[in-house]
């Protein structure tokens, strides 16, 4: 029992610190009247009726939850490396076929993606896009200015330009300010 | 093959009974129990099957080819009916009920017969969803694994020797149809069916535990064996704490078979999951919830006969009539098959409650019979309320018999079937739970369950009769909605509007022209009064609106499961294999 | 008298462990139930698994409080928290009373059953009989992880294996509940007339793509979705895929 007492005396630290920490703010610091007006984000002097909550990927819950599970499969993890001298090959085997159909659910997890981080997938890759126009599509991609020409998408009309300022020849004449003929849609 | 021996190196100590080892092994050869692999056969395929498929899903492109997952879960229903079979035919020499791996598991003949069930409840459920979830649009093998795992927590739950092993297979069984409840994301209703099941399941587990725990307390061992043995050799002057534990464990299971306090999340739960999925539920839940009842009361706490009883006589007689009266007055199909599963379990429990090895063998016969009438009847509704489950109510099955003569005829025998008509296996099922509290002298509870039967009658003779009833109206609703063609016949060209294109779901209250319309054409009808009698009016208004006149489309799977469950309604109903194979399951209750 | 100081000391260190782990875990639960703010219900929900913890202590089962304030305090408080993070339910406007007038004379009528059920129980007397090895402590050499070890990896073999199932059957769940689909693929096309009396229009549902995927408004909108016929969903879709790209980043 008395191999408790540091973590006792860490508990009494702890709180000794927060509780004081608390006081001392209180204490110390300033005395403010604390208006709802002061505090609230000033927008336009129009007062929110009702905060809008905030945009949250679902992801962090997932990964949260997938720790949770694998924190449990390493729970089993401690018995079985106390008495693993005294299992051999039975508990091996045991803890093996455990820890594999575990690692099948995590496969299927890589795959599915729940554990992806970064910029949302590109649904659609680019160079699938249409570069003509047709009838589902009536936007034609073109590269940004200063885009590597390596980097352009394919443009297919007579004449296709190595680079400029402006991009391709295929750059619609509205954008580059020309006033074109006005069959061409932007 | 007698299990409990363990085979340890020196310097260790083994309670024979609970499985304690005490001491600390020091000799240098390992410690480990002997395996019956046979018995552990079921799990392997089931849980192999899941894992297969969830790996096959993480190395093969999506949307590999149509129907793998579900041909992959119902070769491994099938491998489990073999083996429940198999395993059959091997304990039929030894009359001992050997206990296994280290007394946690039974390798008896009850558990080869809730293997069987539960294998064909896999397979029917597996073929049913198929074509449900590509009408719906939802891919994926989760479904499937999920299916898969709930049959091997319910086949841990029937096979149980212990309250721990039992509360594995709940958990299982629980969460996987928790998930297979909410799957439907575009339908609000099956996620809030999935979230009142889940945080209602999680508090009847709680309960469980509790009571298993409390149990472990009064008697030292949570083993069913272990159990008996302590209670046969001590009697126990103030059993509180025993009584305590047993109530909650009632509870907690009580609560999975949907009996009358606890089955406030049955309604909701049906309406809302997927239909296939439902009917999977209603079977596999049920049994397995029974399977632990049966082994926990009748094997593990015998000795407590006289209080347990009363307490299932209770549960039973609610559950029968509030099950019958409360699915007079739903219009939602699968409302009302909800109530109609709670007045069946309330007949399981009339079983029960006789706590004789008759009680046993209606019980299991009761619950493998239900399972093909529950399972064809939801692939029936599912197939009929269109995509994105718009039509839901009886006005899906009205005309039933001039759109679809066949699917008409199954629905009829599989609604006579749990009606308890004769010549049909429903009525074989009532037959022998009423016998069996008879052979007890309960003759009140034998009154509540035919009278019971009688009520419910109504109600399934109500979906009968609907099917034959013409969708031709008298004469054309005035007024009302634009969208209400002439005659709604099945001829009619102009689109109904809502109903065939997945309009609003059926509880809306959808336009009120149609219900005033309705009801101002069809006031004069006897049949339809008689029919929609006990319904509200706006209930009655829904009944009673045309059908959708797109043809029904039966995928081919689905159409195979209706003709087997139709089949074996009727060929169980006539015929005494499936009660022999119950009354073998009884054999050791009757001495 | 210094004998039945030392005694009273003996006693009272016995239970001392045990009445300040009750304590504890009593108010905890008492904090979670009764506390306004969910944030502050959850760090009364840590108060009560350090008080279980301080009971397994007593009992000597030290791994299991060790696991315990592992897996309970250290995972699942905080997946509690990312769920009230998620939703939001934490905000001031949030957190209104219970509309439930009768909420409380019934959670004290229930309570009061509850309380005259476990004194008919116990018979107002001695109701904790029952089997003597239970109410012991630990019996035999090695450590209680060590015995632990032991009894998981032979005599619990299967509901150790199982627990594996019930892991992957929690991973399978999350992750199938948690995919982001946005919009159900389009109605096949119809051969009746009335498929065209619908225009198509643009679904509702962009907001349902970066919301959970079990809330309320999924349904109707799906039901919107699905009157559009075949050919001009392809143009909502391509348009929700935008919206969903950008939000979910």
């Amino acid at each position: 029992m008395d191999q408790f007492l540091p973590i006792l005396l860490m508990v009494v630290l702890a709180s000794a610190f927060a509780i004081g920490s608390f006081i001392a703010s209180k204490m110390l610091g300033p005395r403010s009247h604390l208006h709802a007006a002061k505090v609230g984000p000033y927008e336009s002097g129009i007062a929110p009726r009702r905060e809008l909550a905030a945009r949250f990927p679902v992801r962090f819950y997932l990964v949260a939850m997938i720790f949770v599970i694998f924190d449990i499969e390493v729970v089993f993890l401690y018995p079985f490396a106390v008495m693993f001298r005294q299992l051999s090959t039975f508990g091996l085997v045991e803890m093996a076929s455990f820890a594999a159909v575990v690692f099948i659910a995590f496969a299927y997890l890589v795959s599915e993606g729940a554990l992806d981080w970064g910029p949302g997938k590109r649904l659609g890759s680019r160079a699938g896009a249409p570069v003509t126009r047709s009838l589902n599509a009536t936007v034609r991609r073109v590269a940004r200015p200063g885009t590597p020409p390596s980097a352009r998408p394919p443009v297919l009309v007579e004449g296709a330009s190595t680079g400029s300022g402006a991009g391709a020849r295929g750059l619609d004449p509205v954008r580059a300010g020309a006033s074109g003929p006005h069959g061409e849609e932007g | 093959m007698s299990g409990g021996t363990y085979l340890v190196a020196a310097g260790c100590t083994i309670n024979d009974i609970t499985g304690k080892i005490s001491g600390l092994c020091t000799a240098k050869g390992s410690i480990h129990i002997s395996i019956n692999y046979p018995a552990l056969v079921p799990f392997f395929v089931l849980g192999g099957g899941a894992l297969v498929v969830l790996l096959l899903s993480a190395v093969l492109p999506k949307r590999p080819y149509r129907g793998l997952w579900a041909g992959l879960t119902v070769a491994a229903g099938v491998g489990t009916v073999v083996d429940g079979l198999v395993q059959w035919q091997q304990l039929n020499g030894s009359s001992v009920t050997p206990v296994t791996l280290g007394d946690q598991l039974f390798y008896d003949h009850m558990g080869a017969f809730f293997a069987v069930l539960f294998g064909v409840a896999t397979v029917a459920g597996a073929a049913i969803s198929d074509g449900y979830l590509e009408r719906e649009g939802l891919d994926g093998p989760e479904p499937y694994v999920l299916m898969l795992s709930c049959s091997l927590g319910a086949v841990l739950m029937a096979d149980a020797a212990g309250f721990v092993t039992l509360f594995l297979g709940l958990e299982i069984l629980s969460i996987s149809l928790y998930a297979m409840s909410a799957y439907h994301r575009w339908r609000a209703a099956s996620g809030e069916a999935g979230l009142k099941y889940l945080i209602l399941g999680s508090l009847a587990s709680a309960i469980f535990i509790y009571g298993a725990a409390l149990i472990y307390g009064a008697t030292g061992s949570l083993q069913y064996l272990g159990v008996v043995s302590f209670l046969a050799d001590n009697a126990l002057f103030q059993n509180g704490v025993l009584l305590g534990g047993m109530v909650l464990v009632i509870v907690g299971l009580g609560f999975k078979v949907a009996a009358v306090p606890f089955h406030f999340w049955s309604p909701d739960v049906y309406q809302g999951a997927p239909t296939p999925f439902v009917g999977y539920m209603a079977a596999v839940a049920k049994a397995a919830g029974f399977a632990g009842l049966l082994r926990v009361l009748m094997l593990a706490l015998p000795t407590l006969e006289s209080t347990w009883r009363p307490i299932i006589w209770v549960l039973a007689t609610l559950s029968v009539v509030f099950g019958s009266i409360l699915a007079l007055v739903q219009v939602d199909l699968k409302r009302m098959l909800a109530y109609s599963s709670i007045s069946q379990a309330g007949y399981v429990l009339i079983g029960l409650q006789a706590g004789t090895a008759q009680g046993v063998r209606a019980v299991a016969f009761y619950l493998f019979t239900y399972t093909f009438m529950v399972i064809g009847t939801f692939a029936i509704v599912g197939v009929l309320q269109g995509r994105g489950e718009a039509r839901n109510d009886l006005s899906a099955v009205r005309g039933l018999a001039s759109r679809s003569p066949w699917l008409a005829g199954a629905m009829l025998v599989l609604m006579l079937g749990q009606a308890g008509i004769p010549l049909t296996s429903g009525f074989l099922g009532k037959w022998v739970v009423i016998e069996a509290v008879l052979g007890q002298g309960q003759y009140e509870l034998a009154l509540i369950g035919m009278l019971g039967a009688a009520v419910a009658a109504f109600f399934y003779l109500r979906v009968a009769l609907i099917m034959f009833l013409a969708p031709e109206s008298p004469g054309a609703p005035a007024g009302g909605a634009v969208t209400l063609s002439a005659t709604g016949g099945p001829g009619a060209a102009t689109a109904g509007g809502g109903p065939s294109d997945g309009g609003p779901e059926s509880s809306e209250p959808g336009d009120s022209g149609w219900a005033a319309g309705a009801g101002r054409a069809y006031s004069g009808s006897d049949l339809q009064a008689i029919v929609t009698a006990g319904l509200s009016a706006r209930d009655r208004a829904l009944a009673l609106r045309p059908p959708p006149h797109t043809r029904v489309r039966v995928p081919a799977a689905t159409a195979a499961v209706i003709a087997v469950c139709v089949v074996f309604t009727v060929f169980a109903g006539v015929s005494t294999p499936v009660l022999s194979w119950a009354h073998a399951i009884a054999l050791p209750w009757s001495a | 008298m210094s004998f039945l100081a030392a005694t009273g000391l003996a006693i009272g260190s016995a239970w001392a462990l045990y009445g300040v782990g009750t304590a504890l875990v009593l108010a905890g639960a008492l904090g979670v139930v009764l506390l306004r703010n969910p944030v502050h219900c959850a760090l009364s929900l840590v108060t009560t698994i350090f008080g279980i913890a301080l009971l397994f202590v007593d009992q000597h089962a030290y791994f299991l409080a060790a696991v315990q304030i592992i897996v309970y305090a250290g995972a699942i408080v905080i997946l509690f928290l990312f769920v009230i993070m998620l939703l939001g339910v934490d905000r001031k406007e949030a957190r209104a009373p219970e509309n439930v007038r009768l909420l409380v004379p019934m959670a004290l009528v229930v309570g009061a059953v509850a309380v005259a059920e476990l004194l008919a129980l116990a018979r107002l007397q001695y109701w904790a009989a029952g089997a003597k090895s239970t109410t012991q402590s630990l019996s035999g050499p090695g450590s209680d992880i060590q015995k632990l070890g032991q009894t998981i990896f032979t005599s619990y073999l299967l509901p150790f294996e199982m627990t594996a199932a019930l892991l992957v059957i929690a991973i399978v769940a999350a992750v199938a509940l948690v995919r982001r689909r946005s919009q159900p693929p389009p109605a096949p096309p119809r051969k009746s007339a009335g498929a065209l009396r619908h225009p198509a229009r643009a679904p509702e549902a962009p907001g349902a793509a970066v919301r959970p995927a079990a809330t309320a408004g999924a349904g109707r909108s799906a039901a919107a979705a699905t009157r559009s016929p075949a050919a001009a969903a392809s143009t909502p879709k391509t348009s929700n895929e935008t919206r969903e790209g950008r939000a979910v980043s």
